[in-house]
């Protein structure tokens, strides 16, 4: 009696799927609307229906270890199928997604569920299955198991239908854009685009490599600006004060007259000199938001501390002389009692979606920061994104060459070439220092384009930018500043 | 590719079910869809074989 009553429940499950999920999208959604699967969506669909077919080998042979391992193991596969096409489309806009939707859901997430189902039901099923129920003769199916074996055979003529029409006999294959269902052969469109070379990757387009100095070209004249002029530094300083670990930006507030510095995820508060430590800490990045390492820093909302990482997480810190040290326990790992922490979150951009920066800068007339990226291997795009008060993107674009700045690009060169790790925003002004080809950009943030672009000589491994007063301080990796005229 | 795969599947459910001495048969043509169908969906994905999201 239980036995019977597991063998019906698994027909059941065996007609379920292959009606609802598989039979719907064939004869409702494709024959009758014109749906079309995507490749992927083809193997999802030939996945479910493996899973089916199981459950008819077990109504048949009984469940033997072989026929729920292998279902166990096409359901997860098809769980993963499933996070990897919704993937795809799982951080766009509402309502954004690929084809057909049902139920608020696009058909590619709704597969997610299906498997999950599928593989939690073979592990029930394995659970109740006892030793005597392992057969060594073919069982009858029984009315239920060949109503669910027959309807099966029709769901699969009906995709055998669709898929020579859609897909073609072999060697054609699915395509990533199929193309609307028809029962006409004029409109029969088989592909062998997926049969065409392509590199294989394990992340694709999200294996960007992390920002880096090394092999960066230094020569000015060798940039994708031609006939650069040449901007001599005015002096040369040393920083002065002790440092854990090698600085990475460099901004000045004339409201305190003091300069920040950062490292890794340290921030350093020195005097006017660069020769005096006022205060300092070290940030702790783990348990919380991932700030990276510190590539970007300005000083903000009237002498707040911005330190923004090369993922474009931030930081925001209040220097106080009455920190509680044990209730900042959490967000430093030295110098608790010498800040107090804001705030901890992220800037989310849109072109500059695949790309890491090494710089910020605060423009106080729009109380809006802006960092500028630098190109990596994927992407070579020089983008310049703006957040305003609430730190939500508020503009970006990419920078053009003035009309009027007498400059020209060398060849099919492109501004994108350059990498910029310093900016610092002065008169409505930015300007951006570029350890490539160690020049330094003037960009026009009303107008959008670079309206100078000098060449500094000597310059070695620049990591952050400062305006002072009428001069630009730039910071080397070394702990060298080269002071110029703006 | 798919229309074989589907041919294949339909074969080793009729032979469950009209057939169902040749289990060997129809147990090796399950394992081998299942086999195509990774495959497939491999060939389809091989320029990002892990779910496109930021990692």
């Amino acid at each position: 009696m239980r036995q019977s009553v597991l063998y019906s429940i698994l027909a059941l499950a065996v007609l379920a799927l292959a009606v609802i999920p598989i039979g719907i999208a064939v004869f409702y959604l494709g024959f009758v609307h014109g749906d079309s699967p995507c490749v992927m969506c083809w193997e999802q669909r030939v996945g479910m229906a493996l899973v089916a077919l199981v459950g008819l080998f077990v109504l048949r042979y009984g469940p033997k270890p072989k026929y729920i391992g292998l279902g166990v193991l096409i359901a997860i596969w098809g769980v993963f199928m499933g996070i990897r096409h919704t993937g795809m489309h799982a951080a766009r806009d509402v309502g954004q997604g690929f084809s057909a939707e049902i139920l608020g859901a696009h058909t590619y997430t709704w597969a997610l569920l299906i498997y999950w189902v599928c593989a939690a039901t073979m592990g029930l099923l394995l659970m109740l299955t006892r030793k005597e129920d392992i057969e060594d003769r073919p069982r009858p199916l029984g009315l239920l198991g060949t109503l669910a074996a027959v309807v099966f055979l029709v769901v699969m003529a009906g995709n055998i239908v669709q898929a020579f029409a859609s897909t073609g006999p072999p060697p054609f294959m699915g395509q990533s854009d199929p193309v609307r269902f028809s029962f006409s052969p004029k409109h029969w469109v088989w592909s062998l685009e997926e049969w065409s070379p392509a590199p294989v990757s394990l992340r694709g387009r999200w294996a960007i490599d992390k920002p880096s100095l090394d092999g960066l070209p230094h020569d000015p004249a060798k940039g994708p600006i031609a006939d650069t002029a040449v901007l001599p530094a005015a002096r040369e300083l040393r920083l002065g004060v002790p440092l854990s670990g090698t600085p990475t930006d460099l901004a000045y507030d004339p409201a305190t007259s003091q300069f920040l510095i950062t490292t890794e995820h340290g921030v350093y508060l020195t005097d006017e000199t660069l020769a005096k430590l006022n205060r300092h800490a070290i940030v702790d990045a783990g348990f919380a938001v991932d700030l990276g390492r510190f590539a970007g820093a300005a000083f903000v909302d009237g002498g707040m501390v911005l330190a923004v990482g090369e993922n474009k997480s931030f930081v925001v810190l209040e220097p106080s002389d009455k920190a509680d040290a044990d209730a900042n326990f959490r967000f430093f790992l030295e110098s608790s009692d010498r800040f107090d922490e804001k705030a901890r979150s992220r800037f989310g951009t849109v072109r500059a979606r695949m790309m890491y920066v090494m710089s910020a800068a605060y423009d106080p007339a729009t109380k809006s920061v802006y960092t500028v990226t630098v190109p990596n291997n994927k992407v070579k795009t020089l983008v310049v994104s703006r957040f305003g008060p609430d730190r939500v993107l508020s503009e970006e674009f990419s920078p053009t060459l003035g009309a009027d700045a007498g400059l020209a690009l060398t060849g099919k060169r492109s501004l994108g070439e350059f990498y910029v790790t310093g900016a610092t925003i002065a008169g409505g002004t930015m300007h951006a220092i570029s350890a490539a080809f160690n020049t330094l950009l003037t960009i026009d943030l009303q107008t959008r384009s670079v309206t100078a672009a000098r060449a500094i000589p000597g310059l070695d491994r620049p990591v952050g930018l400062a305006a002072k007063g009428d001069e630009l301080y730039i910071l080397g990796e070394s702990g060298r500043v080269w002071v110029v005229g703006q | 590719m798919e229309f074989l795969n589907l041919v294949v599947i339909f074969a080793a459910a009729y032979l469950v079910l009209r057939k169902p001495h040749k289990e060997r048969l129809a147990f090796g043509l399950l394992v081998f869809s299942a086999l195509f169908m990774a495959f497939l969906f491999s060939m389809a994905t091989r320029t990002g074989l892990l779910p496109g999201v930021n990692y």
